[in-house]
Parts: structure tokens; sequence; C-alpha cells
């Protein structure tokens, strides 16, 4: 069970002290991960999702806010004493080309993490080796193509895969996947989230999905739980089918409705909505955050700023003085 | 069994077990010899620096300590028997050149080895640490490079007479890693941001292992580029020295020939002690052009992609 | 190529190096199929105005003469509007060590004037080196082997060079580069580079030529004056794909090509984008080429779709159709594996395997025969015929088997004898 209450984060920019401008990445974040659930953030880029999951597998500070790790507060502990916490959460980076080094093989970019663990536990060699084959099996990777070879030589799924299988040789509690299929080939796609899914259910590995695609977050878990994250505040919360059939807040409608309808398949929902242009909004910190680009904002919006909390009658949580249900997704056209 | 994906099978791919090892290194120098015979100017760069590093290793065996003088033929035209000519006392120049060579590649090599060894470790060192470690040997560096070569040379010359090509080699070295420090330091910070650096990190691998596994290998070209042409800015140097007269003549030397042939021979205003100012001209000419094909294939070598294919 | 009569003879260099052999079923096919259409005498033609389904069309085709100072070259085309591009056995080959390989082999699409085509496909399918055709800027180790490139009003651009060839891009061809956000000039305001471009191109007017693109930006709901004042690094990723494609467009281009216009924008922007281009489209009266590896942008956005795969295209025809029920395994595969966020999720499947790179490409036979699960023997040898209905066109054994069976479609016949004919003619080769 990994939870973090009230994580704040602000980048200062660097550059000449009278320059320096804040930008407020995350404005107290609460979340809540089951051990062997899943849950995705959604925003768009610049929205604090990707800081967010950083902080979470330990590869960046935040300035307030705590971070439980099975009941242990992070705070409570020295840098040298989270790592241990922190190892049980890793993130699969979105660029399958970065993330593994071109100059190692697999079979020591597996080997690596393997050995200092087989030192830790004292097993074996042979251990090492029939690890990695098994977990490159596991991703659906063939031990004898892909061990020997280069990163350069595989292609961007079988990448990806690979990645995945080094993560999983320290065991990972948590897979934070940040926008994990975005540069991988669109027939292959599927087959990564799908993977991840699997691991989920196999391996009880909880995934956190990063991604501004809310399509590709429903294929995690339908038990998922989805973040909607707008300049760093979660705006809606709730389980992904609910969130995606009957969203309330209009930037989570703002998203939905931009996600293309495969007109001939699907014809458009009913009500989109579509946000106005964003326009230096990033200094714009009173009221609702999100009301500059609002078609439905009011005078309270801009005066008064929303908390997260419960729509009546709901499961989902929205910060919203005018939540209101409109049907945006695109609906299966009249075929048949 | 689990995500319905199917991989091609792979012909022929090898099991890495044991031997793994040793096959990646034959495939290694395999495929060094594949990306030299891609270009004949490399194989040329090669075979240029193994003459000269046959020269400096066995050269000196094949003469006497002493080189025979020959009084009657003081700055002999080139001709069979001397093929560059002799000096003011009859010697022959290329015996002169094959003899010095070993001084002025061994002052070379360490001093290339001086500053990248030093310039390699503070440069990764402070930009993998960076925050405090990083400042203070940036400092360091900095001084390092504000440190004038020359004036210091002619101060050392004074206590220090620079017999052995060692204590050359040492002083170039410890004056020359400022500018591999700050370049690799740059490397080091640009590579530390990616991503398979921070997944080291993620899974809890050891520094030792980040710098010298993760990190360095991915600098190699890098590393060994600045190194060949560290050899060339050291032999440029002590020649450079030696020609100006600034250090004592203890040893047989490039730099010397060349001095003794403008200022002893006048080989500027006269035709005669020319062969014996353009031989180690020549010498020095050959080493770089060497060193500069060589450095073409460094990049293709340190990265599998351009090795293989 | 004798089976082309409408066109002129390739250069003969072409011909000969040119590995096309085994597909000129398909060619004949829709060679046949572009003379029935008999677009060429159309577009030159003074009804062109007359076209219905092109919303402000009238008001804009007064619009270049109006805009271009006179003596201006604009002024030799008085009724520059959309024009009709014609691709035909277009084949690419890159030079590797392995010897050349081609990226793009034997396309056949016509870009119908005033529409948007969109070309779909993923990595490795040739559709950014189709792209660079259309300019004939394939760069080298590529070349363009065989095949022409045909647009009103300039040719065939195969044949184009040097000065010509400059000219041609921008004044009629615009080019939206892939990652448009980063192809600015970082050290020069988008303003400078806008200049820059008008004196390249040997526009007289640069005032005529900001105001131009003032209104562009305007109509794209930029304010323009602050633009064109900006560095790249001022505007967001959005904003420098609608200077993109105002750079495109501001030389009165009036055939647009878009390589993959919105990657790397979130859904929000990228619907914006996407609106853009078709009101500008449909605005200016252009005709239209999005490159894309999405099929969500395509269906956006697009009037007729082209599927690619290992340099072919697999599958084409107007996008409600192909989309609704599409026919190719390939394109069948590509939708079920593209998330959705209605339906059953259980039903989405990824497709098996992996996409051909340039040296896995298969030389002979059908190129998405290893990820097929329709594979039949004759996929290994033999070139899919391309089939036809109508304007939708579907290069597939699988189907050419069940066309035929449902009562042998005369086109169908057709093909396979192309098809004997020329491995006939090439075992004679041999």
């Amino acid at each position: 069970m990994i939870t973090g209450q009230g994580i704040t984060k602000t980048f200062r920019q660097r550059g000449s002290v009278l320059a320096g401008r804040e930008v407020k990445a995350l404005r107290g974040v609460d979340f809540a991960i089951k051990k062997g659930g899943a849950a995705s953030f959604i925003g768009e880029s610049g929205s604090g999702k990707t800081t967010l999951g950083r902080i979470i597998a330990g590869l960046e500070s935040h300035d307030a806010g705590e971070i439980t790790i099975d009941g242990t507060p992070m705070s409570s502990l020295r840098p040298k004493q989270r790592q241990p916490y922190f190892r049980r959460i890793q993130l699969i980076h979105q660029d399958p080309y970065s993330a593994l080094n071109p100059t190692r093989t697999v079979h020591q970019t597996l080997n690596a993490p393997l050995d200092l663990r087989a030192k830790g536990t004292g097993r074996s060699r042979s251990w090492v080796e029939g690890r990695a084959e098994e977990l490159l099996e596991l991703v659906g990777l063939d031990p004898g193509y892909v061990l020997p070879r280069y990163p350069h030589q595989l292609s961007g799924g079988m990448r990806q895969r690979v990645v995945i299988a080094r993560a999983l040789t320290v065991d990972p509690e948590m897979l934070v996947a940040d926008e994990a299929v975005s540069m991988i080939d669109v027939s292959l796609r599927l087959g990564i989230l799908a993977l991840l899914k699997d691991l989920r259910e196999r391996l009880g590995v909880s995934v956190l999905f990063i991604t501004h695609d809310v399509a590709t977050a429903r294929y995690i878990g339908e038990d998922g739980e989805l973040y909607v994250i707008y300049r760093g505040q979660v705006v809606e919360r709730g389980h992904v089918e609910t969130i995606i059939s009957d969203p309330v807040h209009p930037y989570t409608q703002s998203l939905l409705s931009a996600i293309p309808v495969l007109r001939g398949l699907e014809q458009p929902g009913e009500e989109p909505v579509v946000p106005t242009e964003a326009l230096d909004e990033g200094n714009h910190d009173a009221g609702c955050l999100f009301a500059r680009r609002c078609p439905f904002r009011t005078g309270r919006c801009e005066s008064e700023h929303p908390v997260l909390g419960h729509a009546e009658g709901t499961s989902q949580e929205h910060a919203c003085f005018h939540p209101r249900r409109r049907s945006v997704v695109a609906m299966p056209a009249g075929r048949a | 069994m689990t995500a319905p994906t199917i991989i091609p099978g792979a012909p022929g791919g090898t099991r890495t077990t044991g031997g793994a090892r040793a096959t990646l290194r034959r495939n290694f120098w395999r495929g060094v010899g594949r990306v030299l015979r891609r270009k004949p100017s490399r194989m040329l760069g090669v075979i240029i620096l193994a003459v000269f590093a046959v020269m400096g290793a066995f050269g000196p065996l094949f003469y006497p300590a002493q080189l025979p003088r020959d009084n009657n033929a003081l700055y002999a035209a080139p001709s069979l028997i001397h093929p560059f000519g002799t000096d003011f006392e009859g010697t022959d120049v290329l015996a002169l050149v094959i003899t010095g060579a070993r001084y002025v590649l061994l002052t070379g090599l360490i001093t290339a080895v001086i500053a990248i060894v030093l310039g390699t470790g503070v440069g990764l060192f402070a930009g993998f640490r960076r925050g405090r470690w990083d400042s203070l040997l940036m400092r360091i560096t900095d001084m390092n490079l504000a440190i004038p070569g020359l004036p210091l040379l002619l101060v050392l010359s004074t206590v220090w007479k620079f017999t052995s090509a060692f204590e050359m080699g040492l002083v170039l070295g410890l004056l020359g890693w400022g500018g591999v420090a700050r370049s690799v330091r740059a490397q080091t910070l640009s590579l530390r941001e990616r991503g398979f650096i921070e997944a080291a990190r993620g899974l809890g691998l050891s520094t030792k292992h980040i710098i010298g596994r993760e990190l360095l290998p991915s600098m190699a070209p890098f590393i060994a580029m600045n190194m060949l042409i560290a050899v060339t800015g050291a032999v440029y140097a002590q020649v450079g020295l030696f020609f100006l007269g600034v250090l004592p003549f203890e040893a047989n030397n490039w730099g010397v020939m060349l001095n003794l042939a403008v200022f002893g021979g006048g080989a500027l205003t006269t035709t005669a002690a020319l062969p014996y100012l353009l031989a180690p001209l020549l010498a020095i000419l050959l080493l770089t052009l060497g060193i500069v094909l060589v450095v073409d294939a460094m990049d293709e070598i340190f990265n599998p992609r351009l090795r293989e294919e | 190529m004798f089976l082309f009569p409408t066109k002129k003879a390739p250069a003969p260099e072409r011909e000969a190096s040119s590995p096309e052999r085994t597909s000129l079923p398909e060619r004949s096919e829709r060679s046949e199929r572009s003379e029935r259409s008999g677009r060429p005498e159309e577009l030159g033609g003074p009804e062109r105005s007359g076209r219905s389904e092109q919303p402000g069309g009238p008001e804009r085709s007064g619009r270049p003469a109006e805009v271009s100072p006179p003596g201006e070259p604009e002024k030799a085309f008085p009724g520059k509007k959309a024009p009709g591009v014609r691709v035909s056995g277009l084949s690419v080959v890159y030079r590797t060590p392995a010897g050349e390989l081609p990226a793009v082999r034997g396309i056949d699409l016509e870009l119908v004037p005033g529409t948007i085509t969109g070309v779909v496909g993923e990595s490795g399918s040739g559709k950014s080196t189709l792209a660079l055709s259309l300019l004939n800027a394939v760069q080298p180790p590529g070349r363009i082997s065989a095949g022409s490139v045909e647009i009103d009003g300039l040719g065939d651009v195969v044949r184009l060079g040097g000065d010509a060839l400059r000219k041609a891009r921008g004044r009629h061809i615009g080019y939206v580069f892939q990652a448009a956000q980063n192809s600015l000039n970082p050290l020069k305001t988008v303003g400078k580079q806008l200049l820059d471009l008008g004196r390249s191109h040997e526009v007289d007017d640069l005032r005529e030529l900001v105001r131009d693109a003032k209104e562009l930006l305007g109509r794209m709901g930029m304010d323009g004056a602050r633009v064109l004042d900006s560095h790249q690094h001022e505007l967001s990723g959005g904003m420098r794909q609608r200077v993109g494609i105002m750079l495109a467009l501001v030389l009165n281009a009036h055939l647009v090509v878009l390589d993959e216009p919105t990657t790397a924008l979130d859904m929000i922007t990228q619907a914006t984008i996407l609106r853009i281009i078709r009101e500008v489209h449909e605005e200016r009266g252009l005709t239209t080429l999005v490159i894309t590896h999405d099929l969500g942008v395509v269906a956006e956005v697009a009037d007729r779709l082209a599927v690619m795969y290992g340099g072919r295209v697999v599958e084409q025809g107007p996008t409600m159709e192909v989309l609704g029920a599409p026919r190719h395994p390939y394109t069948q595969g590509l939708i079920r594996a593209i998330p959705r966020l209605v339906g059953d999720i259980g039903e989405a499947r990824a497709l098996p395997g992996r996409p051909p790179t340039l040296g896995t490409i298969p030389a002979r036979g059908c190129v998405f025969r290893e990820r097929c699960h329709l594979r039949m023997a004759v996929c290994e040898t033999e070139e899919p015929p391309a089939i036809s209905r109508g304007e939708w066109i579907v290069a597939c054994h699988a189907v050419a088997a069940e066309a035929e069976a449902e009562g042998g479609r005369r086109r169908v016949a057709a093909g396979t004898q192309g098809s004997a004919k020329a491995h006939g003619a090439k075992g004679e080769q041999g």
C-alpha cells in the first residue's frame, strides 16, 4: 500500500535571482494505491503527473507532504534508509530507447541487478542466469534471441518489454508506467498494456499508469482508479469506468471530448466540451485553476478555490462548483 | 504463456552463459576490424601508428648508443645510405629520427594517460555527484586551466633536466587535464539524466557499477578521441619546448633536431640542412595524420550499433 | 511501363533499374482506374471553381490574385486552386550495405483536389518517404527509383530539379515537417524566419507577406503580431505547430503535406490543431495530405484514407467506409489494436509480430503475411492483386479470393491474369 498526502512540489527556474520564476508542479496531491491495485494519473503535459510519478518512484524530492510505503512514512527515514522502500517501486520510462544502455547487451542489463540480489541472498550464478531467462519469458520474449543482443537490435516493443523485465529483477511491489506506450508502434501498444495488466493479475504487482490518453488507462484494469490532474491539482477522481461514462468536471470532459472519434465506427458524444485557449494561465492562481479555460465558469469560479470532495450520491470525487454530467464520449455508430 | 506476443525465432541465437564475456570480447574485436576496414584511410592510420609504435619500442635497439659520425659527410645530401642526409656531425638523420621517436612518443603517451585518467576521474566524479563536490572540483579545474604552461615550464627547466620522458610527460599531463575534466563533466551531466542511468539508480546498483559499467562505456569514444588528441598536443608541446631551446639537450629528440637544423645549420637560409629540418617535421606530420585518421573510427568502434552494421 | 498510356515514358535509366516488374498487375488495375476518372483534363478546365462541396470556395477563388502584388509569378496561375496529385508506380530505394532496399514500392495514390487524404502507417511503413517524394525531397542514400508524381500546374515533380523544384516547394507545395514544433530556428524570431522564407522565394512585397502571415495566425486563434515577435521557446507546442502550418501556407501553396502534425501534442491541443487543419483546408481550398501513425487523427480529419504497410498501400478509400468495415487484415488488426473508450475492452487485441524494417520487408509476395491470420500459400510468392470497389482499393489475396467466390468480378480476373503474365515475364528474364 502506497499513499501520499498533500504532496507539493515547486520548481524554481534557474537563472538570476531576479528572473527566477516559480512553477507549481504539484499543489497538495493525495493518493492511495492498494497492493496489487491499479491507478492512472491523467493530464496534459505540464500537469505535474510525471513529476508525481517520479516522486513516487523516489527519483525526485518533494517540498511538502508525506509518502507512506507499507505504513512507513518516508519522512521518518534518512535518505539511505529510504532506498530499499523506493526500490519496490520501479519506473518504466516513456522512452525505451534511452532507458536501455546502448553499450550493454540485454544479458548484461538484466544480470547487473540480479547479481546484486544473488550476492545479498547468497544465491548462485546459475540462479542469476535462470532468473534472467525466466523474466524474459514472463514478459513474452524469447531469451535465446534477446539475451545476447544490444538494444538497437530490438524493436521498440521488445525494448519496452526488456525494460519491464529489468524492473522485475528486484521483485517490485509497484510499476510506475510513465507514458509507457506512447513511443511504441500502434499495433504493438496493446501488447504492452496487456502485459502490464497480466503482471498485475499474475504477480500481484500494482500498476500506476501515467498518460494523457484516457483510453489506454482503461486497459490496465476495470477496477482501477483514475486521477485527473490539472496544473498540479487532482480535479476528479474515481473508478475508471465511472469517470469515462459519467465525468462531471469540465476538464475531464474536455480531455474525453478531445479523443479522436473513429468515424464510421463511432459517432461523437452529444455534448463535447471544448475548452477555451490556454493563454499565460501559468501565473493565474486565484479561484479555480481551470476557470480561465472553462466554458461554464461563473463569478464564483474566478474568486473561490474548489476543493476535491464527493459528489452527492456517487463514488467519485471532483473539484468543481458546477458539476454536471455530460455525455462527451464517442458512442458506437448505429451499425449492425 | 503470458502476453500474446510472437517473437521471431532466432536462427543461431547463442545462449549466453559462461563464455558470454569471451564471446563479447571476440565480437568486439571482430567489430573493430570491420570498422577499420570500412574506410582505407583508417587502415592507413592504424598502419602509421603501428610503425611509430614499433619505432618507439624497438628503434633504438637497432642502433648503437652513440650514433656513428662521419666527418667526411657533414650535411650530406640525401642518398641511398642516408635517405634524409646527415646532420652537422655527419650522423644519419633517419637514425636520429628513429632513435628520437621513443622519447617523443613515450612522453606523448604518458602525458595523455595522466591527463585522461585525471581529467576523466575528476569530470566523472564532479558530474555524477554534483553539488558541493562539483563546485570544488570545478574550481580546481579552472585553476588548472589558468596555469600558464610555458612560463611554468621555463621555471621548471631551471631546476629539472627532463632527461627522462616520464618527467616530461608527468609535467605536461599535470598541466593538461583541465580541459578533459571540463568536457567529461559536461558529458556526465547530460548522460546522468538518461533513462538508463536513472533506472540503474532506481534498481539500487552501486555507484561503482553505474560509473564504471554504465557511464564510462558510453563515454568511451569521447575519451578515446580525447586521448589521441592529447598525444598530438603533448608531442607539439615538447617538440616546441626543445625547439625553442628552453630545455637542455640531454636527450635525442625531434625538437632538438629542429632546433639544431634551424639555429645551427641555418636550414631556413641554405638548402644543405633542409633534409635535417624536414625529416623530424615529416615524422610529426605523419604521426598527427595517423592519429587523425584513427580518431575518425572511434565513434563507430565504441558504438555497438555502428560497429555491427 | 507500356501499361500507362496516359503518361510519358519514364526516363530510361529509371525503367532499367526498376525492380517493379512483379507489381504490374496491381498497377495495371489502378492505371485503368485513373484513366477512367480522367482527372487531368478536368482539373485544368474552367468549370473547376464550381466544386460544390467546398465551402468558402467562391470567395477564396479570387484571393490569390488579390493578395499577390502585380507582376508576381503568382499571376501566372490566376486560377490556382486545390491541385490534384497522382502518384503512380512510385518506388523509393535506400542504398544500404545490403544493396538497394525499397522503402516505398509501387505506390499508386490519387489526391483528389480539395480533399484531405490521410496516410496511416507504423514505423517503417514508408509513409514519411512517400511524403518527401511529393516534394522530390528524398535525401541520399535514398532515391526515387521509379514512378511519377504528377501535380496539377507543376507536372511530374520527380523530373523537376534545381531552381524549379525549390520554387515549387513553398509556392505550390507547403510542407509541415515532422516535429514542426522543433523545426523553427531557436535564434531567430518567427517574423525573421518568415522574412527569410519570403526573400528566398523572391517575394517582392514582404509587407504583404507579413500581413498574410498575421491574418493566417489570427485565423488560427493567435495574436499574429505577438507570435511574429516571439522566439521558438516562447511558444507552446501547439502554437509552434500552428506557426509551422502558417509558414507552409503563407506563400499561397494549395497543396499541403503535414507529416505527423500532432505527434507529441496533448489530446486537447491535438483536437484543436486537427480542427484548425480542417477549417483552414476548407477556407483556402486546399488539397491536403496528412501523414500519421495515429488512425484516430485520420479518422477525425481525412476524407480519404490510405493505409501503408512495409512500403505499400494495402488499403485505401473513403475514410468512413474503410473504418466502418475494413477489408484488409492489417487495417482490421490496426483498428482492433487501438484502445477505445467504449465497447468491450476484451475485444481489443494487439497485432502479433512486429512491423518490418527496411531490411526485413519481404522482397516477394505480400508484405503483411508474417503477421496475417488469413495467410495462404500464394501470399508467399505473389504480389496481392488490387481489388477495387468504387474508390475503395484493397491489396490482399484473401480479399481477392473472397471477391472471386462472391461472383467473380471482372477486374479481379483481369488482375490475376496480369499477375500471371508478369510472373511469366519475370521467369523469362531470370
